[in-house]
């Protein structure tokens, strides 16, 4: 129990800064949990490890959970993996839930949180050890996996199909990076555009513009009519929360809680896959699949579960292999090496005491997340009381500064923005669906190299089904995610025409 | 409760000043805010880790703000291109000419089109390793089972420093075994943890890592599928010598030196074993003013001669490495023009 001796009060202190500036960063579009890592690491070298992992692990854990805020109140994912929780916490904004749809997404915040940190504590090593025998065939089939939210999500399914196809194409253009193993050609470009695109387009810049900046096009050609007296009514009138709206969400909790933190385990698989995953899994299960992208509170649920289920998740790989499981453990690594403390398989064995001050030191930063957020919401939520002609602008400012930040100060990114900005504005009028679209953009990339990488490495496209156990279970869990999207679009028009008779 | 005071204010200095190092007034030609672009998008790796270490000590001694921003090799690049007034310059290692020499995209002739600066440490762990219950005991039966015809596959992030290696090896192959360094074969991966797991899904036979990021793993017990064993460490037996007598982990100085050369050969021609040290150095734009160059030169000599950054560098496994800009653009160039004559025998 020398651990103890670690938790002093400024370590607690740290931990509160840290998940303060990180709720911060991660509500302001553009700023990411990772960022706010990075921005404060050169921080820690005044501060010992345990200290210095304090400040981290608040700004880890705040920084994830900051997303949900713009993505609720204002359709904009903060963090890429809070998008889904644009699909149903916006509409619950649209109808006065804004507050309600918050505090549903903090407490399942709360919980994807709790429970990774209880997982990563009791299974760290073991789990570690499960995760390296996903190779490139089953991370391809997780993808693939995630992918089929896409028939669910789509209003209208070729469109859909054709919107995440548009999704995947623009994923690509860039260099096949050979920090992935690629040759590092550039592909699906001109050659004046290599110096902008080498990299391809940022994925933030993307994000924001196709929802944020569009939204405000669109906002803008209706004409600002000032509705915040229309607001203040169905604030009103809107339904407030209560813990009993988990009383049927609690196995939706648990395996989108699950889910994160398994997705968060896998090295390089990254947390928009976890949050999608979960999304189509409680759409797949839902027995009102036809409400959620409409406002139900279970969407919000399975979102903001998996993606806090993620920081847990992210951590296994870190701490027992000395492999970041996703950007923001890639950039809390270097905390260690700037302490001279080497991570890997031997880690916990040898570090027992700066293993417990962690876990600690996650579990507070959650604790203290929801403390802040949860009693801070009702002040917040009222951010949709602003007038529009004062909101809008700052949100473009917000938006055009967050996208310039997130690359250290590249103009190009402003530039993405603004293109998909008005790309998105423009795709919703010739019926292009802009969720399918960003889902084959976060995903189409990982998918190319899992696919390719897979073929290199065994040279036949039946690898795929005869890889391994894990391998068949995840087509299985493919083809039933897709039977399930069938059968509702089937049901959805049965009922429709019904209707309509 | 000071602790705690110091806490407090630690956080509330605002997010901006977070990541710039010094403020004292000093006379210097060098803009009030100077920042330094790394070749790497990582800020856990060992070229921001560097980068941060020389950062601080700068300015602390030019009394400038200083700022290390990991912005990756081809943004980096593009931006000392574009910025001649000292305001940004660029930290990077040997992949800087090495990319160039591989015809990487986004990789132009350092020598060329950039201005080198001083050297500053290396980084001594560009290490092989192989499973540990490989048949394969050290290079030299690597080398053996290429000339008997048998496939070694070798795991690399292709197209630079993690390549060298394996260019060395099916060089030597080529030297010792003439016609035989196709058995030597690459298998592509991206970052460490791709690598590692081509050796656990048994698709390579050696891959190519790190003392920092791999030695945990050599002590692990060879029934577990993640064990691995050193052997073969690029450095110089030399620059190994000048690491702390700990080394790394358990592994101390001594023992990495049995995977060094010379008591690990790996020809470069014939008549001297190949070593590669991953180097980092400065790059400028080539425009930049030579009182900025002297200038940096001679802060970095006086920050070298006071001992100090030398003991840090240590701490984190790095070997000091100073040499002043017009020294190590001699050096670079002679260091780059030999790896390219292997380069060259197996185009």
């Amino acid at each position: 129990m020398e651990f103890l001796s670690n938790l002093d009060a400024l370590y607690f202190v740290l931990i509160l800064a840290g998940t303060l500036i990180g709720i911060i960063f991660g509500a302001i579009p553009g700023m990411t949990a990772t960022m706010a890592v990075a921005v404060c690491l050169p921080l820690t070298y005044a501060l010992d490890l345990n200290h210095g992992l304090a400040l981290l692990l608040g700004l880890y854990v705040g920084g994830i959970s900051g997303g949900l805020v713009p993505a609720i109140l204002l359709n904009i994912p903060g963090t890429p993996s809070s998008i889904t929780t644009t699909f149903d916490g916006y509409p619950m904004t649209q109808k006065g839930e804004g507050e309600r749809a918050l505090k549903v997404a903090i407490v399942s915040s709360l919980f994807g949180g709790l429970l990774s940190a209880a997982v990563l504590f009791s299974f760290a090593p073991l789990l570690a050890d499960f995760a390296i025998k996903f190779s490139y065939v089953e991370k391809f089939l997780i993808i693939l996996l995630a992918l089929t939210v896409i028939a669910s999500l789509s209003k209208n399914l070729l469109m859909g199909l054709l919107s995440a196809l548009i999704g995947i194409w623009l994923a690509l253009i860039g260099t096949y990076s050979v920090e992935v193993g690629g040759n590092g050609d550039m592909r699906l470009m001109m050659p004046f555009m290599e110096e902008f695109l080498y990299d391809g387009f940022s994925l933030l810049p993307v994000l924001i513009g196709l929802f944020g900046v569009a939204h405000i096009l669109e906002e803008a050609e209706k004409g600002i009519h000032e509705t915040h007296t229309d607001m203040k009514d169905a604030l009103k009138n809107s339904l407030p929360f209560s813990f009993s709206v988990f009383r049927n969400q609690k196995t939706n909790l648990v395996r989108s809680g699950f889910l994160g933190t398994f997705i968060g385990m896998l090295p390089g698989v990254g947390g928009s896959a976890a949050s999608v995953l979960a999304y189509t899994q409680e759409k797949n299960f839902s027995r009102h699949p036809e409400k959620m992208g409409k406002g139900a509170p279970e969407g919000v649920v399975a979102s903001e579960a998996a993606n806090n289920g993620l920081t847990g998740g992210a951590l296994i790989p870190l701490l027992s292999l000395g492999i970041p499981g996703d950007s923001t453990t890639a950039v809390l690594i270097g905390a260690f090496t700037l302490q001279g403390v080497q991570v890997g398989p031997l880690f916990i064995g040898e570090n027992v005491d700066t293993w417990n001050t962690m876990m600690v030191g996650l579990l507070a930063a959650n604790i203290a997340m929801f403390v802040v957020m949860f009693f801070a919401i009702k002040h917040i939520a009222k951010v949709v009381m602003v007038p529009k002609h004062i909101l809008y602008p700052i949100i473009m400012m917000m938006c055009v500064v967050g996208a310039y930040a997130i690359n250290y100060g590249v103009m190009f990114d402003v530039w993405t923005l603004l293109l998909f900005g008005i790309g998105g504005y423009l795709a919703s009028k010739i019926g292009i669906e802009v969720a399918p679209l960003v889902i084959g953009f976060i995903l189409g990339g990982q998918a190319e190299v899992y696919f390719v990488k897979s073929l290199e490495s065994f040279g036949t496209l039946t690898i795929f089904f005869t890889k391994s156990p894990i391998a068949v279970v995840l087509w299985l869990l493919i083809a039933i995610s897709v039977g399930f999207s069938i059968y509702q679009a089937s049901k959805a028009g049965r009922a429709k025409r019904d209707t309509d008779a | 409760m000071k602790k705690t005071m110091f806490g407090i204010a630690l956080a509330a200095c605002g997010v901006f000043a977070m990541t710039s190092v010094g403020t004292a007034f000093a006379e210097t030609s060098f803009p009030r805010n100077l920042r330094i672009v790394i070749g790497s998008k990582s800020t856990g790796g060992d070229t921001y880790q560097n980068t941060a270490i020389v950062a601080e000590a700068l300015a602390e001694k030019l009394g400038i703000n200083v700022k290390v921003d990991a912005v990756g090799g081809s943004t980096g690049f593009n931006t000392i291109k574009r910025v001649s007034n000292g305001s940004v310059i660029m930290m990077f290692h040997d992949q800087a000419y090495l990319g160039y020499l591989y015809g990487k995209k986004g990789y132009d002739n350092p020598f060329t089109e950039y201005r080198i600066g001083p050297s500053v440490a290396i980084n001594p762990g560009n290490a092989y390793l192989v499973a540990k219950k490989s048949p394969y005991q050290n290079v030299e039966e690597l080398m053996a089972a290429c000339a008997a015809g048998t496939d070694v596959r070798v795991a690399i992030q292709p197209g630079g420093v993690s390549e060298i290696g394996y260019s060395a090896l099916k060089n030597a192959i080529r030297i010792q075994h003439p016609g035989k360094e196709g058995c030597l074969v690459a298998v592509n991966r991206g970052s460490q943890s791709d690598k590692n797991q081509a050796m656990f899904d048994g698709l390579a036979d050696l891959i190519n890592g790190s003392v920092q990021a791999n030695e945990q793993y050599t002590r692990l017990p060879a029934d577990d599928q993640k064990a691995m064993r050193f052997v073969w460490l690029t450095a110089r037996d030399a620059t190994i010598k000048q690491a702390n007598p700990e080394g790394m982990g358990e592994t101390s100085r001594e023992m990495l030196l049995a995977y060094t050369d010379p008591a690990v050969s790996v020809t470069q021609d014939g008549s001297k074993n190949f070593t590669f040290d991953k180097e980092f150095f400065f790059l400028f734009n080539k425009d930049m003013d030579q009182k900025l160059v002297d200038e940096l030169d001679q802060a970095l000599t006086e920050i070298f001669a006071a001992g100090d950054i030398q003991k840090t560098q240590k701490k984190s496994f790095f070997i000091p490495n100073f040499r002043p800009s017009a020294e190590a653009e001699a050096y670079f160039k002679d260091k780059a023009a030999q790896y390219e004559v292997i380069l060259g025998n197996l185009k």
